[in-house]
């Protein structure tokens, strides 16, 4: 395909620079063979305006932190390729989370304040022996586990999800997918009523209407139609069966 | 907080997502079998005036019709606790959706669109219906015929079967009990098939207006 001339619109609002207004602003950048957007970013910075701000890290799909909303969907910038783009793209930052400036925002914060809301780390009470060998695993169940733990927290998810743009409290299911991923190990000693006291209600696995903007949009591709499905009727049973009020 | 942690009951929301399903089942189930019903007109004006017979000699009218009422004005209260209801929220997602130009989203705000059209379209045909009971072809007939009675019809139609489709979409999805683009599928096929069978249903429920002989009264 011949390379093109791109239009890039990206937002910009820097809320730490005090009187600056959100607005738009046109880039026009030469398009260069096998480009991402991470180049065509970094290029921009490079050649055109050293005050744009982005976040990048591995520039490989594994750390999440390029996650922005390109032509309106949450997408890793190192993962897209600007051959598959319009020649005009628009670039804005992740809706839900906090803005620090321009395309980058702080999901640290929020995934942290997420993982200290579900607890997510196993619960034991087995005293921890260094010189045992370790407990064995069941290969298939490791998998499973492994599933859910693909997830890098770039939070595409939470910022295609409808109900989290609502609410704030909503847990998300990047959340939802943590937990299940807790459900299924054997060494966490939680009982069903102790997750659902934590997520079976609006805030969690019941708020969720089931928009599956975060099924099609990971980009760690996380069946998570599945695992959400799967932590409801979990929460299902636990309610049906558990003593709480 | 304090009124938060005194009417914590963790079962609520629960409770409350299981009602929401069930009375949408319902509905879904009344939907289907009440165009199944109109649909006897193909069969014949016969078949379409047995219907209300059949209908009342097992107390399906006199029961039935409240039991759907309370049903659907439940469901409202139900499903309705969903739909945004500060302008900020709904510019919120109506931005969200011309955003993310997804297709489960977008299908999403039509739902709930549909679902408030049925609320007031639905009680103006129950009224209409209720008021002048007894169904048979010539009053069925003369009301379709009746601008803009068939519009009104073909708009409701479509506004019931697109939203219940959708809603039987999204409880598949949400409880994972099958593949979302399989179930797509096959819900899309019936929500066609319904509305054109209904469609059909009614052009030849207005073929009958003003023919003698059809009323059976």
């Amino acid at each position: 395909m011949a390379l093109r001339t791109l239009k890039l619109e990206i937002f910009r609002y820097n809320p730490n620079v005090s009187g600056d207004k959100p607005q738009m602003q046109e880039y026009i950048l030469e398009e260069e063979p096998d480009m991402t957007l991470f180049m065509a970013l970094t290029r921009l910075r490079e050649e055109q305006d050293p005050s744009l701000i982005f976040d990048f890290s591995c520039r490989a799909a594994v750390c999440g932190s390029c996650a922005m909303l390109i032509n309106g969907r949450p997408k890793l910038a190192c993962k897209t390729m600007t051959k598959d783009l319009r020649k005009k793209i628009t670039l804005m930052p992740l809706p839900v989370f906090k803005l620090i400036g321009d395309l980058s925002v702080d999901t640290g914060s929020w995934f942290r304040a997420m993982n200290k809301r579900l607890e997510a780390w196993v619960h034991t009470n087995k005293e921890f022996d260094p010189d045992a060998q370790e407990g064995r695993m069941d290969n298939d169940l490791a998998l499973r586990i492994y599933e859910s733990e693909r997830c890098i927290e770039c939070g595409c998810c939470v910022a295609g999800c409808g109900t989290a743009i609502l609410r704030e409290e909503f847990i998300s299911s990047a959340g939802l997918n943590r937990l299940a991923r807790f459900f299924i190990d054997p060494r966490d000693e939680r009982s069903p009523d102790q997750y659902f006291e934590v997520i079976g209600n609006e805030y969690g696995t019941f708020g969720c209407v089931g928009l599956m903007a975060c099924d099609d949009l990971c980009p760690m591709e996380i069946p998570l139609q599945q695992q959400l499905a799967f932590v409801r009727r979990k929460m299902l049973v636990a309610g049906l069966t558990g003593s709480g009020r | 907080m304090l009124q938060r942690i005194l009417t914590h009951s963790n079962k609520t929301d629960l409770v409350i997502d299981l009602a929401e399903l069930i009375s949408g089942f319902l509905l879904v189930g009344f939907l289907w079998v009440h165009m199944f019903f109109v649909a006897s007109v193909l069969v014949g004006p016969q078949a379409f005036n047995q219907v209300p017979k059949f209908l009342e000699a097992y107390y399906l009218a006199q029961i039935g019709i409240p039991a759907v009422i309370v049903l659907i004005l439940a469901h409202m209260v139900l499903a309705g606790r969903r739909i945004p209801n500060r302008l900020q929220e709904m510019k919120m997602i109506w931005k969200h959706s011309r955003l993310l130009m997804h297709y489960d989203t977008w299908t999403w705000v039509f739902q709930v669109i549909t679902g408030v059209a049925i609320g007031i379209l639905a009680a103006a045909h129950i009224w209409t219906v209720v008021s002048r009971w007894t169904i048979n072809m010539s009053i069925s007939a003369e009301r379709v015929t009746q601008s803009p009675y068939f519009i009104f019809y073909i708009i409701l139609l479509i506004c019931g079967e697109y939203h219940v489709g959708i809603g039987l979409y999204r409880i598949g999805v949400k409880w994972g009990w099958f593949k979302r683009q399989k179930l797509s599928k096959v819900l899309d096929v019936i929500t066609l098939a319904i509305i054109a069978m209904g469609i059909v249903s009614l052009f030849v429920i207005k073929s009958h207006a003003g023919v003698t002989g059809g009323g059976g009264q």
